[in-house]
């Protein structure tokens, strides 16, 4: 489990240097995919609280770190996103393509709102709500959300075949 | 207690850890951002990451557009690219300076207390990993003599400054970022404002200027100085928008910037203190902003 945890960290850090070097290189404005949102969105969905909380708060201190913000923003939003979305995770379905698109763009969407009222309040910037913005960033997140599931899928179920084979990743 | 401690672990754990990233989060909201080592080390090991991929990258879309069969005009076009820029960015300045000229003509007790100061030319390696960020990642550190605070310019104006730092690289939160504010003035009217960041990277809020003034749209706003910010007379944008109400102090307009944060590869950043003999370093020529008395 650990190693499967460390794989999940790995993974965590090559979404947040994707997520980082893409936007530049391709000159994206708006649509910018927020790719450890999604994967904090599949640890609600798919692992233990415990475990899966402190892998959301890896996950949201790698955005803080690569997003130059005041300290522990996206680490408090990504566990509290966490909450919400294990709370809610026996009524959303991500099973498809489709629906783990949905739920990530619902969920960037609230997010997105989150993150804009706290960072204006608590830092005195004031509200500044940029629907464009948030808009084309759900959009985003929901193209990529599928790809990162089948990622993170990929090795949870490399995980499972260790375990019913013994030997290996263990 | 420990039955209820081991009863109710998970809950307990779950709590702490939306609780303590809040608190810390509250206390530090307005300050900067002062990196832990963790931090560095984080940083020092993914950011070489983004620099490679960012180069290999631009390497392979230069390799697409031709880079072979046309390297010739490719490295003309680039020498021109580069002159161009340079003379815009004289050109931008010029103006600026022929005003500034016929002040200070009149102020002849006047002492220029500046602190010399140097540009040190930095690569971008890649921008804030949220969406919600506006921050570039540049691959010039404290060992470059960066400092915190440092402002970051390009040709074609103001980018914004550094908000943390490691050795090697720097995060540079842009103008537009809601946390931004830089003191300014518009060229034609030499009227003193503020342009605020709204989150949103194509436009900055032009707050403070007073209603009385003759504020037009497409006024050039440059950077007003002063100490601890950005040198004076760099383009921050455009005015537009203007909004002139009956009443009231101040007016509203927007700027927007004349910068494309989207397309900048390289930054300037201005650094204090005597320019080191070092080949990667550009100096400020005379009369640039920036360069030293």
């Amino acid at each position: 489990m650990r190693l499967r945890n460390a794989l999940i960290l790995l993974v965590c850090a090559g979404l947040a240097v994707v997520e980082s070097v893409l936007p530049f290189v391709f000159h994206l404005r708006a649509a910018r995919p927020d790719l450890l949102l999604v994967v904090v969105l599949y640890l609600a969905l798919h692992d233990e609280v415990v475990q899966g909380a402190a892998l959301a708060a890896a996950a949201g201190y790698l955005s803080d770190l690569n997003s130059a913000t005041p300290a522990f923003l996206y680490t408090f939003l990504a566990v509290l996103t966490f909450i919400v979305v294990r709370t809610a995770g026996a009524a959303l379905r991500t099973e498809g393509g489709v629906q783990s698109a949905l739920v990530a763009f619902g969920a960037s969407m609230v997010h997105s709102l989150i993150a804009t009222m706290v960072f204006g309040f608590f830092t005195g910037a004031g509200f500044h709500l940029e629907t464009a913005t948030l808009l084309w960033s759900a959009f985003g997140t929901a193209v990529a959300a599928p790809f990162v599931f089948s990622i993170l899928g990929r090795v949870d179920a490399s995980f499972r075949h260790a375990d019913e084979a013994p030997g290996r990743f263990r | 207690m420990g039955s209820i401690l081991k009863r109710f672990r998970e809950p307990i754990f779950v709590v702490a850890l939306l609780a303590v990233p809040f608190v810390v989060f509250f206390v530090k909201a307005k300050q900067g951002r002062d990196l832990s080592t963790l931090d560095r080390v984080v940083i020092t090991l993914t950011a070489p990451v983004e620099k490679t991929i960012t180069l290999a990258a631009f390497a392979a879309i230069d390799a697409w557009q031709g880079y072979a069969a046309l390297r010739g005009v490719r490295e003309e076009n680039l020498t021109l690219r580069r002159e161009t820029l340079k003379a815009h960015a004289v050109e931008q300045q010029a103006a600026e300076v022929r005003l500034e000229n016929d002040r200070l003509r009149r102020l002849l007790d006047f002492v220029d207390k500046q602190l010399p100061t140097h540009l040190v030319l930095a690569r971008v390696v890649a921008v804030g990993a949220s969406p919600h960020s506006h921050t570039l990642r540049i691959a010039r550190g404290a060992e470059d003599g960066v400092v915190k605070g440092a402002p970051v310019i390009s040709p074609d104006g103001v980018v914004g400054i550094v908000s943390q730092l490691t050795a090697s690289y720097a995060d540079v939160q842009l103008i537009v970022s809601p946390l931004s504010a830089v003191p300014a003035i518009t060229q034609r009217t030499r009227s003193r404002s503020t342009v605020k960041g709204t989150g949103d990277i194509a436009r900055c809020k032009l707050t403070y200027a007073l209603r009385t003034e003759d504020l037009q749209e497409g006024d050039v706003v440059v950077t007003a100085g002063g100490p601890g910010t950005f040198p004076q007379g760099l383009r921050v944008g455009r005015v537009t928008n203007v909004a002139k109400k009956a009443h009231g102090l101040f007016l509203e307009a927007e700027v927007v910037p004349a910068v494309d944060f989207t397309r900048l590869d390289e930054v300037e950043v201005v650094v204090q203190g005597e320019r080191p003999a070092l080949p990667q370093d550009v100096a400020a020529g005379p009369g640039t902003p920036g360069s030293g008395p």
